[in-house]
């Protein structure tokens, strides 16, 4: 029983993330990590690198506006670059304000839902 | 709701009341004039004699299935490249106002629908639509191949004709984009205040007229325009349901950009079809990502403010003769009119008379003078 109590206190709820390259924001949920970097401009397609552990089934990445009860114009692809990283393309915010992305992740037959706020302008 | 203080005070301690958010919503319409960046996707783009070729052919009637009307027939120079008509009017009557071909280079989609993502794609669709020019591929390479000078000048730009029509074609409308990404509108008294505030220059500052800095600070603050009208050409170049009906006629609806996305799949003109001369596809991420929803019914691309003193009657359908009107439109919007299932922006914004005036104030300051365009003298012909 002791031996399980310490297993359980040494590997964290989520497996901690890295993404090479700097300065990332994190996402935690109590299985999963993400971890994500992205620069949007209003008015501009851009990308998002971003890594999930532990590695999901799938992954898909979208962005909405609560305020104005919408989201992108657009659908981003996700391309897996492997070892649990992935790269989404195709994203555009086409309003200053505060947008969510939303990480929608597949595991165990679950689907589950990361959400990280962020102010454009 | 933020307020915006800075700009009704004396420009002399503007400077210092401005908040930081507040400049760089001001600045985000600047800088202008922008760089020109050449097109990838239009291997004519920013060609000398691919420009001369694209505005001799933006003047020439013969392009027309009756060789009577050209594409300044809906986009008259002297009338910032516009009509002033309600709808346009080519062959036929079309359904929808004709919008100004100036900036047209800075846009991601084209057309009130956006059913094409290309300048030079644009420029081919009123050349084909029955009602405008009324051509075919073959009538304007016919032309191109019989007229010596056109044909000479098309081969400066693009080497010999091509055998097949469709791609003569494709090359007249490249040149014909070439020509417009060369207007652009000239700074305005918004740019210099704006320019003068970065720089805190108090006496560059004050000239601007007072009503357009009220008018700037209820865009910026109760109205909210910038939502939309973002950036140096105040358009995010997006799709919106302003409330403006879209029934042409009884029986009749324009679908807006539901219809513009249908059609954009459907073209062998689009940015992933075989015209793009950009082997990377860079500038297709759009058309290939753009999804398709319920809530584009209706929905038509936000114009940009520059010049648009010059270019009434307004909207989609022209149905509004003045921007006292679209001031008012934005005032008084009944929020009964927009999909129940679309985007919760629009509300009447309640404007006062002081405040529309000072809004219309505003969008007047953003307005060149729309007299930078000569006609170049028609040079010796190509031989």
């Amino acid at each position: 029983m002791r031996r399980w109590l310490a297993l359980a206190l040494l590997a964290p709820a989520a497996q901690a993330c890295e993404l090479p390259g700097g300065a990332a924001q994190s996402i935690r949920s109590p299985t999963h990590s993400v971890v994500y970097r992205a620069a949007p401009r209003v008015g501009e397609h851009f990308a998002v690198e971003f890594a999930v552990c532990p590695a999901p089934e799938g992954v898909q990445l979208d962005a909405w506006m609560p305020a104005h009860r919408h989201g992108m114009n657009y659908a981003p692809s996700v391309t897996a670059l492997g070892g649990g990283r992935y790269r989404a393309e195709g994203l555009l915010f086409h309003m200053p304000g505060e947008w969510e992305f939303v990480f929608v992740l597949r595991a165990g037959g679950a689907t589950q839902r990361l959400v990280r706020g962020l102010r454009v302008e | 709701m933020r307020r915006w203080l800075f700009l009704g005070l004396a420009a002399a301690s503007a400077a210092q009341a401005a908040s930081e958010a507040e400049v760089r919503a001001i600045a985000a319409h600047g800088p202008w004039p922008p760089a020109f960046r050449a097109d990838p996707s239009n291997r004519a783009s920013g060609n000398p004699a691919a420009i001369e070729l694209g505005e001799r052919l933006f003047f020439e009637r013969r392009l027309s299935a009756n060789g009577e009307v050209s594409c300044s027939r809906c986009h008259l120079p002297e009338r910032n490249w516009t009509d002033g008509e309600a709808r346009a009017q080519g062959l036929a009557r079309v359904d929808r106002n004709a919008q100004s071909v100036v900036n047209a280079r800075l846009q991601r989609w084209f057309g009130w629908d956006g059913a094409q993502d290309s300048l030079w794609a644009q420029s081919l669709r009123p050349l084909l639509d029955a009602r405008e020019l009324g051509a075919s591929a073959a009538h304007v390479a016919g032309l191109l191949r019989a007229d010596r000078d056109l044909a000479c000048r098309y081969r400066e730009v693009f080497g010999e004709l091509p055998a097949e029509d469709e791609a003569v074609m494709v090359g007249a409308a490249k040149a014909l984009a070439a020509f417009q990404e060369t207007l652009v509108s000239a700074r305005t008294p918004f740019d210099e205040f704006r320019d003068a505030l970065l720089k805190g220059d108090a006496a560059g500052m004050a000239k601007y007229p007072e009503p357009a800095k009220r008018g700037l600070g209820i865009f910026l603050g109760k109205g909210a325009c910038n939502t939309c009208h973002t950036g140096p050409a105040f358009s995010n170049g997006e799709f919106h349901d302003t409330g403006v009906p879209f029934f042409i006629e009884p029986g009749r609806v324009d679908a807006g950009r539901h219809e513009g996305i249908r059609k954009l799949r459907a073209s062998r003109f689009n940015l992933l079809g075989p015209y793009n001369d950009d082997p990377r596809r860079s500038t297709a991420t759009g058309t290939t990502h753009v999804t398709l929803e319920h809530r584009n019914f209706g929905e038509f691309r936000t114009p940009s403010l520059r010049n648009l003193a010059l270019t009434a009657p307004y909207m989609h359908n022209g149905r509004l003769a003045s921007l006292r009107d679209v001031v008012n439109h934005y005032s008084t919007v009944s929020p009964d009119r927009l999909h129940s299932d679309g985007e919760a922006i629009l509300k009447p914004l309640k404007l006062s008379a002081q405040e529309s005036r000072d809004l219309v104030a505003f969008l007047e300051s953003l307005q060149d003078g729309g007299a930078n365009y000569r006609r170049r003298p028609l040079a010796a012909d190509c031989r």
